[in-house]
């Protein structure tokens, strides 16, 4: 193939006179002192007038010639007359071209540790890097030195300038391409730039972890209109590997929680084979699972749960392999940070009269040691009675009206209770607690509980995630059983099994439900996650969605308690479904202090942007916090750093802040308002200072792992910055013609040239063709 | 001859006739297709256990779930039933949000039925024994979240038979006394103050006691998170309080405190 692609460019060259990006760089122009129209006028006063004279003399020539033979003498010498006139108009090319010696190219070698891999050059032994010198040195450098200054830098996490070849070596931890070519822009903005040639593999591995290039970067190059001419270098695909390719998994959990990753990879070489996925904390696996692996070079995902156990910052390893044979025992494995915390969440249950379902969730919460449910349960008319409460005045007026209070709890489920229960206010803190505290609100089935008890017209039918029938019967008291939908097979909440085909299966052999209600249809944006069968039809159970900063959801039945009393004694599916439901209810739901950052571990570079949301207890955003980060790291490392507020967006504040050594860290966050001296971490605030909260951020610097994966060579990346910048992906053995070719643009110092047409080859042998068709079909026609 | 082949025809009819009442009684106690009352579903069933009676004058007498009222209704396990069930649960739907059916409903432990039954009510239970697979099913019921009150028992002899039965369900697990400040005495009404109930018989005796049992025992048997399972009413009759509520020569007291912790009872089951 390559071969076939220089013997392209070769023969290319030799017909048409200028090599190909003459032709599609330059622009056509006729250099003949008449205008176009002339010549478009001629032609066709031409080949009419031929048309005319044929037709005139076609009655004598027949039957030797026919009609269609007449017509194709007529075009082919329509076309030669045609051709002639062009030539005459003086056809030509004119094309930017770099003045010679005026010009810079900069040649930027990648220095990283993949290009130390040994499989390039034409015995596939050299390593990259040196069959890039190799190259170089072979007489591309001369080459170009020859026409142009030439100037040499190294590229890894940033670019620098190199004196020779032989001081770069391939040893940097990382590629940013994106970063170094913007700072090869910027710091060469001075200098006339005709175009760079780019050596490597093409392995980009920034910090936003995308592997692609950035809009950014193609933009700055497009302004300064540089080409890039990139020479790729290394194996294009492996021919035995296993790579992982990311893996995704929250940045929280709970302590004692299941919780999913999905893990994405791909072979070669081992299509068919399995594969063992393990993650583990240090020493210790935390969960495995076989896996059959797909055809080679496909994408595969594979979810996995886990149980990550009790609180702390955990650094997840998680492997897939090795197997037998494989070329990079590197890529196998990725390190992810997980903070687990054992922070009680609570969560307000209000019944509206007793009933199983309300006793048997409480019962299963009660083996939760994170999640509390504070319950007011309204026992008689004028009766209510309270369970969970941390102190005996919790709820003692009944449902709070103001927001500090409500907003305290992290989740609210609202049984068979009707909603004029509720006055508008506290309707509407209901709204709020969800939209603008983001918490978690779960509507039950029941007697008084969603149609039936006036929810869809209510202030708050907003939150609900589906439309609920306008009909006041919707809930009936028999039996239906529960399915999985394909959005339940694997989705946390619904996971009584991992394996998302046992997962549908265990569910079917749940007993049957006491009840259902007919909620409705499901919103838009709203999933589903399990249906009932109720006779012929199948009407949603469980629906989730989201919903401002917090999240909604229905199971519409009171019926689930069966579960525990029918199933076997031991059978957990119960409690595992409101435990997991309950704990995916809380788990998101913010505090009043919020730290993120665009990436829990930071690969070779320490540079951390650390944001945090701000709120008052009513959870309105706090502009006028004092905010402050606490950073904490190895070796004793100890920095505050005042976060900024973000002119953008009102309690959002902001801190950049460099790790400098590799190892984990912690960011803690504190906020704090009013006007006494600021305090750290959970010390009481003092000196009439309100203390808003803190949280804490775990992130860790791991240096040198990036370069272990994406080894092959990165075609598709150094293909599309050449041809997006308007440069050309080359091959090195191809890359003998680069000095000739790199001239054509209009970077740098430029100068226009105009590359005369009429004499090239192939306009000659175009007229021998037409004049020999003619002659061989006449001779065939017997009419020479 | 004539006499006696005619009485035994007789006899033959009224068994016959007796065993298609019995049929169609029990009917009415499960979901059948009829819409009367007794079927219709209803989030509280007051529940009584029909068991085997080991000792005592209904020794062998058994009924229950589809067959019960043949030869096992006025067995020990029916005293007071079904009136005095009925009058709970019409006080409980006066005086609680609870959704009831307002008629009893019959359990046994043959069968898995009783699964759908959280709370159950037995009585006389010093009669009672099990066999190993209702003795597993009880304590499995327990365990899973059931809860079972006892009543109708008296004096020391009584409390022996009594746990004899519970040691096959539960063979170690304590039985306790409950002070004033457990949650089943405050769960709905305050019932610090508590006086032993007696039977229809202080009508005629003014005993509030009967055999040997002299004081009220509140007590119970709880889970490993220290739930009450089992809510044993020993040395009262709390049965006949509710049956002989509307008489007038009961005292309206007893009736009330009866009502009392009937309700505290199953309002606990229904949240604990």
């Amino acid at each position: 193939m390559q071969a076939a692609g220089t013997r392209f460019r070769y023969m290319f060259q030799f017909f048409f006179k200028y090599p190909i990006p003459v032709f599609s760089k330059g622009q056509f122009v006729l250099l003949g002192a008449w205008p176009g129209w002339v010549l478009l006028l001629l032609i066709v006063a031409c080949m009419s007038a031929l048309a005319l004279l044929i037709r005139s003399r076609l009655p004598q020539a027949a039957p030797k010639i026919s009609k269609w033979r007449a017509g194709a003498v007529w075009l082919l010498q329509s076309l030669l007359i045609a051709t002639v006139l062009v030539l005459l108009w003086q056809p030509a090319i004119t094309v930017a071209e770099l003045a010679p010696q005026q010009n810079v190219i900069a040649i930027v070698m990648d220095d990283s540790r993949s290009m130390a891999i040994a499989d390039s050059g034409s015995d596939g032994k050299l390593t990259r890097e040196a069959a890039a010198a190799k190259v170089l040195e072979g007489g591309v450098l001369a080459g170009l030195q020859k026409k142009f200054q030439t100037r040499l830098y190294r590229l890894d996490s940033k670019v620098a300038p190199a004196v020779k070849l032989d001081e770069i070596q391939p040893s940097a931890s990382s590629t940013h391409i994106n970063d170094g070519l913007k700072q090869l822009a910027s710091e060469t903005s001075d200098l006339p730039i005709g175009a760079v040639v780019l050596l490597s593999d093409g392995s980009e591995n920034s910090v936003d972890g995308s592997g692609d290039l950035d809009l950014e970067t193609i933009n700055v190059l497009r302004n300064r209109r540089i080409p890039v001419h990139t020479v790729g270098f290394g194996k294009e695909q492996a021919a035995h590997d296993l790579e992982v390719n990311d893996v995704r998994v929250a940045f929280r959990a709970m302590a004692d929680s299941r919780i999913p990753a999905t893990v994405t990879f791909h072979q070669r070489g081992y299509a068919g084979s399995k594969a063992l996925l393990v993650v583990r904390d240090g020493n210790k696996t935390l969960g495995s699972q076989e896996i059959t692996l797909g055809p080679d070079g496909s994408t595969q995902v594979a979810t996995m749960f886990f149980s990550p156990g009790g609180a702390g910052a955990k650094s997840l390893h998680f492997s897939l392999g090795p197997l037998a044979g494989e070329e990079n025992l590197q890529n196998n494995s990725v390190t992810r940070l997980l903070g687990v915390t054992d922070d009680k969440r609570r969560i307000l249950y209000v019944e509206g009269e007793p009933r199983w379902e309300y006793k048997f969730i409480r019962r299963a919460e009660d083996d939760d040691k994170i999640v509390q449910v504070a319950s007011m349960l309204r026992t008689t008319e004028n009766k209510i009675y309270r369970q969970g409460i941390s102190d005996p005045k919790e709820l003692e007026n009944g449902f709070p009206v103001r927001p500090e209070d409500l907003f305290s709890y992290q989740g609210i489920i609202l049984g068979s209770v009707e909603a004029g229960y509720f006055t508008p206010l506290q309707q509407e803190l209901l709204r709020e607690f969800v939209d603008r505290r983001g918490g978690g609100l779960l509507f039950l089935g029941g007697r008084f509980s969603l149609g039936d008890g006036g929810w869809g017209g209510s202030g708050v039918a907003d939150l609900l995630p589906t439309i609920l029938p306008k009909s006041r019967t919707t809930f009936h008291r028999d039996p239906a059983t529960a399915e999985l939908t394909a959005a339940g097979a694997d989705s946390p909440i619904t996971r009584l099994m991992d394996d998302p085909a046992k997962n549908i299966e265990r569910w079917k052999k749940l007993t049957y439900l006491m009840d259902y209600q007919d909620a409705g249809t499901p919103k838009p944006g709203a999933t589903v996650l399990a249906q009932v069968n109720a006779g012929q039809r199948k009407l949603p159970l469980l629906v989730t969605q989201n919903y401002g900063r917090g999240r909604t959801a229905l199971m519409a039945t009171s019926g689930t308690w069966r579960w525990q009393m029918s199933q076997p004694l031991g059978d957990m599916a119960h409690d595992m479904f409101w435990q997991q439901l309950l704990r995916w209810l809380v788990l998101d739901s913010p505090g009043q202090v919020v730290a993120s950052a665009p990436a829990h571990t930071l690969m070779d570079d320490g540079r951390i942007q650390l944001s945090a949301s701000v709120r008052d207890k009513d959870y309105m955003p706090a502009p006028d916090a004092r905010v402050t980060a606490h950073f904490m790291g190895p070796d004793g490392i100890s920095v505050m750093v005042d976060m900024a507020p973000a002119p953008d967006n009102p309690g959002e504040f902001r801190a950049a802040w460099t790790a400098d050594k590799p190892g984990s860290y912690l960011a803690e966050v504190t906020a704090q308002r009013g006007a006494g001296e600021p305090v750290k971490g959970a010390e009481k605030s003092r000196g009439g200072s309100e203390d808003l909260g803190t949280d804490v951020l775990p992130f860790e610097r791991i240096d040198g792992v990036a370069e272990n994966f994406h080894t092959v060579q990165n075609r598709d990346l150094l293909e599309k910055l050449a041809s997006e910048t308007g440069g050309r992906y080359w091959k090195p053995e191809e890359l003998s013609r680069l000095p000739n070719e790199i001239s054509y643009s209009d970077a740098g110092i430029s100068v226009r040239d105009i590359k005369e047409l009429w004499n090239m080859p192939v306009v000659f042998l175009l007229l021998l063709l037409l004049m020999s068709a003619e002659w061989l079909l006449r001779r065939k026609w017997g009419v020479v | 001859m004539k006499l006696l082949q005619a009485s035994s025809a007789a006899l033959v009819a009224m068994a016959l006739c007796s065993a298609l009442y019995a049929y169609q009684r029990t009917a009415d106690f499960g979901f059948g297709d009829d819409d009367s009352q007794s079927n219709t579903p209803a989030e509280f069933y007051w529940s009584r256990l029909s068991y085997t009676a080991g000792t005592g004058s209904s020794f062998g007498s058994y009924g229950g779930w589809g067959g019960y009222g043949g030869y096992g209704y006025g067995g020990t396990w029916s005293r007071d039933y079904p009136k005095a069930d009925r009058q709970v649960l019409l006080a409980m739907k006066r005086l609680t949000r609870i959704q009831g059916r307002s008629t009893e409903q019959v359990v046994n432990l043959d069968s898995d039925d009783i699964f759908n039954y959280p709370w159950v009510y037995a009585v006389q239970v010093q009669t009672w024994s099990f066999t190993d697979e209702e003795a597993k099913r009880l304590r499995e019921y327990l365990l899973k979240g059931g809860f079972l009150m006892v009543d109708d028992f008296h004096g020391s002899a009584d409390w022996e038979e009594f746990m004899n039965g519970m040691r096959e369900v539960f063979p170690d697990r304590p039985v306790e006394d409950l002070d004033n400040k457990d949650e089943i005495f405050h769960v709905l009404y305050d019932l610090d103050e508590r006086m032993q109930v007696p039977g229809e018989q202080y009508i005629r005796t003014h005993r509030t006691y009967e055999k040997d049992g002299y004081v009220p025992k509140w007590r119970a048997i709880r889970d490993d998170k220290g739930r009450i399972m089992v809510a044993i009413c020993h040395n009262m009759h709390l049965g006949d309080a509710w049956e002989w509520a509307d008489d007038p020569e009961y005292p309206e007291p007893f009736a009330s405190m009866a009502f009392r912790v009937a309700l505290n009872y199953i309002v606990y089951g229904m949240t604990h």
